[in-house]
């Protein structure tokens, strides 16, 4: 019997896990579409600025910036995004393994990297592997919001025309496809240059006539921190939309596979329940046998 | 584009990092440039120019009455006017009904008490409170 009924029990409390995994599953769908719907609604601005970037490029301003002006690198900056909570499957530990690799590289150059961090998981991974974490970010979960990231990306671009740091490399999970998430590493600054309108004459044709107040190069000083704001906001969005997608497809695994493991022990339990009836007819049996002797 | 040269209308975008806030036709937008305010109608010639922080007036929407005014609080950003669009792109949109008041002013009050040493901080300083200033301002209804 205590084998059976031992059984029965882990057949129990799979079931629950099963319960649970499932749940989650559903609240990572939920908010997996919430997430991709900021995604898609932010993506707007950074279409219209990257266009006024565009013209600005293509009337020919003289696009020299702080910002854009690559300086050897003495010191840098590496921005790490992961999530507060685990269960979801590689996420937090790719973004862990390609930002140890990247620190070690700047290591090996000795070059010397602040490092922050944001989301739980990647700071006690990361303080478990020894590395020095000045800054530590714990508000973002699945909804983040711009005003949250604009003093973070101040205090970069700070940073950055003060001299401080001479880079600064953004780790985090891309959101390429429902199908493809993967960790990679940016470098936000310096900014890319902006391109002038390739396009061709249809492109440099719609240029010209625009007027600029004040001036493009004015225009060009404030756009330029924009558009890296934006680009930092859109990696902390990215890292929310695939941390909910890796958690819908862990949480999916897992539910499959507690429903394999309560099939297996249902046909265990129902072995052992049958083995144990069988035996007990065969003391009854045997018990008739004797009597009749 | 047919429809909105009848009724000379210009469409006006409001984008903000988070999202399109407001997408909508309108008779003429009044804009808070950085050196003074610029009415665009249906027809103007294209420019993109810089915001500074203040209200943004839109007027005559289409489906509403012609003189009915929508207000937006804007903190700075730019102004992109091409074919009878006006896109605002802005780091911050308010509708001006939404602002709490009270908690403006008592923002810009502590802007002006604290205390300021070296330029920066007094350059700071000056732009917060004028981002204040015409919070309080816009909240204000004027």
């Amino acid at each position: 019997m205590a084998k059976a009924r031992a059984l029965d029990r882990r057949r129990k409390s799979v079931k629950n896990i099963r319960k649970i995994t499932r749940t989650m599953e559903l609240i990572a769908t939920a908010r997996f579409k919430k997430a991709m719907d900021r995604s898609v609604a932010a993506r707007d601005y950074t279409k219209h600025l990257a266009k006024i970037l565009e013209n600005i490029a293509s009337v020919g301003a003289n696009v020299a910036h702080p910002l854009l002006e690559i300086r050897p690198t003495k010191r840098t900056a590496v921005l790490v995004l992961t999530g507060n909570r685990g269960l979801c499957g590689g996420y937090n530990s790719n973004v862990v393994r390609q930002s140890v690799a990247l620190l070690g590289q700047w290591k090996s150059e000795q070059v010397p990297a602040h490092v922050s961090v944001s989301g739980k998981r990647g700071i006690s991974a990361l303080k478990f592997r020894g590395v020095d974490v000045a800054e530590r970010y714990m508000q973002f979960e699945d909804k983040p919001e711009f005003a949250a990231v604009f003093p973070i990306g101040r205090a970069y671009l700070d940073a950055y025309s003060a001299g401080e740091i001479d880079r600064l490399d953004v780790v985090y999970t891309r959101f390429a496809s429902i199908a493809k998430q993967e960790a990679v590493t940016e470098t936000l600054l310096p900014l890319a240059p902006p391109q002038a309108a390739s396009a061709g004459a249809k492109a440099k044709l719609a240029s010209d006539e625009y007027d600029f107040y004040p001036s493009a190069g004015s225009i060009l000083e404030e756009i330029l921190p924009a558009s890296f704001l934006s680009r930092l906001f859109k990696c902390f969005l990215d890292a929310a939309v695939s941390e909910q997608v890796a958690r819908m497809v862990a949480m999916k695994a897992a539910t499959e596979n507690a429903g394999g493991l309560i099939k297996s022990l249902s046909r265990q339990y129902n072995r052992a329940r049958q083995s144990q009836i069988t035996g007990e007819i065969m003391e009854i049996l045997g018990g008739v046998e004797a009597l009749k002797k | 584009m047919a429809d909105a040269k009848q009724s000379g209308t210009v469409r006006c975008v409001v984008v903000t990092p988070e999202s399109t806030s407001l997408d909508t036709q309108a008779r003429s937008v009044t804009l808070p440039l950085y050196d003074g305010l610029r009415g665009v109608g249906r027809g103007h010639s294209p420019f993109i120019g810089r915001l500074g922080a203040g209200e943004v007036r839109i007027v005559g929407e289409q489906g509403g009455p012609a003189d009915a005014v929508r207000r937006l609080f804007v903190e700075g950003g730019f102004v992109e006017v091409s074919h009878d669009a006006v896109t605002v792109i802005t780091q911050r949109a308010i509708a001006a009904e939404r602002i709490d008041a009270a908690a403006a002013r008592a923002d810009l009050a502590r802007i002006i008490g604290t205390r300021a040493a070296g330029d920066e901080a007094i350059e700071a300083k000056e732009q917060a409170a004028q981002v204040a200033r015409a919070l309080v301002r816009t909240a204000g209804g004027r």
